[in-house]
């Protein structure tokens, strides 16, 4: 999870990550980061996120991410 | 052509549904409700309903189809070895993968063949004539079923989400079919998902409060559409007909005035549809967010026509995105140029293909493909230069974040919008460029002080109605934006105050709706598409 919070800090310094719970509802994080995103975590925790899971519950807060990250490392 | 602004729906077709809709029982309302909207596309369509049908027909059987191979998978994985399993879902998501591209072939090859048939033979023949080859091929004249581009996109995603496994292939022809052919969206949409058509067919009991807040909504379409929309459409047919006649000011006008037309017009079509379906106690989706709020142009296309957005965004752009050759350009172009540039060269192509889709559902025509790529071209600047504008502005200590900076990027947003608009309204590309120049080289304001402006079919009365109602519209937007629902609010209300609150709509929408003689009323825009 923390390494989450480096990558998303990274990307985009300007929010908080452990408070934000709407990042894509209020337009914080676009489509283009989003990919860019996504792309890192890929691999970084050596999973593959299709394009049915790019949906703004899976990316509106860190703890979403990290439930997306968790559940597809299992499968 | 019969429209969800006129009397024969609002008075006669509605009423008459929503009276039967309350006196049948529950299996026969939703039957009621199948044969009152195929009653409803005959009347718009006559036998070329027969489209929608073989479109219903064919995502049904292929949702089918899907469902027997991901059965005949599933069986094949209870029986595997570990090391077997990746091989067997390869071979069968292969097979998923054709009953899919039957059903586009399909559906789509039905919309092409239709709708864009004419365009791709004139320019053949354009290109015929160009190479002098003296042959010409005769461009046929065909009849298209009203809602087609609607409908077509619509049975798509169902298909798209059955092959994923977002949703189970449907068994019951008729609740699909419902779905695809449910009157209200039947012309202009808003596009839904599949998980609405178990909502139509539950077929709920008719609620007051649903019946109160969907005959408000009703009449404040009707009031957006008849005050502004149609009041303004004498000036907007003069204005890009005779567009030679007038200077830059009212070239100006003109992008303005269609602006607003086409959003109090699709808006306003979209709040009756809304309305109609509320009245049955139906919640569709939202297609309009106060898009004139947006700061940006990307933002604006996340508030105005949103199902079409939504559909484009996870049907065409990520699913190209997170293509396995793009996600390699993005990783190389992100190891090159950086977190910001390196997915914005490889987003840029899926945006491209959005926008060329976008462009070309709204019509066949190059004017049409144009106001696609301008909004592609105005999205990747606007990407490209943002990591500029945010260094200038901590630079010179500009806060983004103040009223008066996120005014201009709305003010700035609107104006750029307008002026895709322009292009998108006029009779052609070519008198599209011709008028976009004519705002800048004959850049004069005299037409507003010597009284041309006065002779486009609208007087000094019909600006101050149109402006007074435009402002009401703003304050209600404003309010909907701070989170405030105008409705349930409204509904609160005792019911003296309620019953006063219609009889105004009412009273607005006979005093100052523009009908009558000297006015004609606007097509439905996008109807057509």
């Amino acid at each position: 999870m923390d390494r989450l919070y480096e990558i998303l800090e990274e990307m985009q310094p300007e929010y908080d990550y452990h408070k934000e719970k709407a990042l894509i509802d209020d337009h914080l994080l676009d489509s283009l980061t989003v990919l860019a995103l996504i792309s890192e975590l890929e691999d970084e925790f050596d999973i593959t996120v299709p394009a049915v899971e790019i949906i703004p519950a899976n990316f509106n807060s860190a703890d979403a991410m990290w439930a997306l990250i968790t559940r597809l490392m299992e499968e | 052509m019969l429209s969800y602004c006129s009397v024969e729906y609002l008075l006669v077709f509605l009423p008459v549904v929503l009276f039967g809709y309350l006196i049948l029982p529950k299996t026969a309302r939703r039957y009621f409700l199948l044969l009152s909207s195929y009653a409803f596309f005959w009347y718009l369509s006559g036998p070329l309903v027969l489209w929608h049908v073989a479109a219903c027909l064919c995502v049904w059987l292929c949702g089918l189809a899907i469902d027997r191979v991901l059965a005949a998978r599933d069986e094949a994985l209870l029986s595997a070895e570990r090391s077997q399993k990746k091989a067997i879902r390869a071979k069968y998501a292969g097979k998923v993968r054709r009953w899919v591209f039957l059903a586009g072939v399909v559906c789509f090859g039905i919309l092409l063949s239709l709708k864009y048939t004419p365009f791709f033979i004139d320019n053949l023949n354009a290109l015929l004539r160009t190479l002098h080859t003296g042959r010409q091929l005769k461009v046929p004249s065909i009849l298209v079923p009203v809602g087609i581009s609607f409908y077509t996109l619509m049975a798509m995603s169902y298909v798209f989400d059955v092959g994923r496994e977002q949703r189970a292939p449907e068994k019951n022809f008729f609740r699909l079919t419902l779905w695809l052919a449910f009157f209200p969206t039947l012309m202009e949409g808003p596009f839904m998902r599949y998980d609405t058509a178990e909502q139509i067919w539950e077929v709920p009991r008719i609620k007051g409060e649903n019946f109160q807040k969907g005959l408000w909504r009703i009449l404040y379409g009707v009031l957006k559409k008849m005050i502004v929309a149609d009041r303004v459409n004498s000036a907007v047919e003069l204005l890009y007909t005779d567009f030679a006649s007038y200077d830059g000011g009212m070239m100006f006008l003109a992008a303005v005035l269609f602006t607003l037309q086409e959003y109090m017009e699709f808006s306003g079509t979209i709040d009756i549809v809304i309305g109609s379906a509320q009245c049955f106690g139906f919640v569709l989706p939202e297609n309009f967010n106060q898009p004139f709020f947006a700061k940006t142009i990307s933002e604006f296309w996340t508030r105005w026509h949103i199902t079409l957005g939504a559909w484009l965004r996870d049907y065409v752009f990520y699913p190209l995105s997170m293509s396995a050759p793009l996600k390699k350009l993005t990783k190389k172009c992100r190891a090159k140029f950086g977190n910001h540039y390196g997915p914005l060269v490889t987003s840029s192509i899926a945006l491209f293909a959005v926008w060329l889709f976008n462009g070309l559902w709204h019509g066949a025509g190059w004017s049409f493909i144009f106001f696609g790529m301008y909004h592609f071209a105005l999205i990747v600047a606007g990407s490209f230069v943002t990591p500029v504008v945010i260094s200038f502005c901590e630079k010179h200590h500009i806060n983004r974040r103040s009223f008066p900076y996120r005014l201009f990027q709305m003010i700035r947003t609107a104006l750029l919008v307008a002026v895709g608009e322009m292009f998108f309204r006029a009779l052609s590309l070519k008198t599209g460029l011709i008028m976009f120049r004519q705002m800048f080289t004959r850049a004069t304001l005299q037409s507003f002080t010597d009284g041309k402006f006065l002779k486009l079919g609208m007087d000094r009365q019909d600006y101050i109605i149109v402006a007074v109602f435009v402002v009401c519209v703003f304050v209600i937007s404003l309010l909907k934006e701070r989170g405030c629902r105008v409705l349930d609010a409204l509904y609160k209300k005792p019911m003296f105050i309620r019953c006063l609150i219609t009889a105004v709509l009412v009273a607005l929408i006979l005093l100052f709706g523009a009908y009558g003689t000297g006015y004609v009323p606007v097509d439905p825009i996008y109807a057509n598409f």
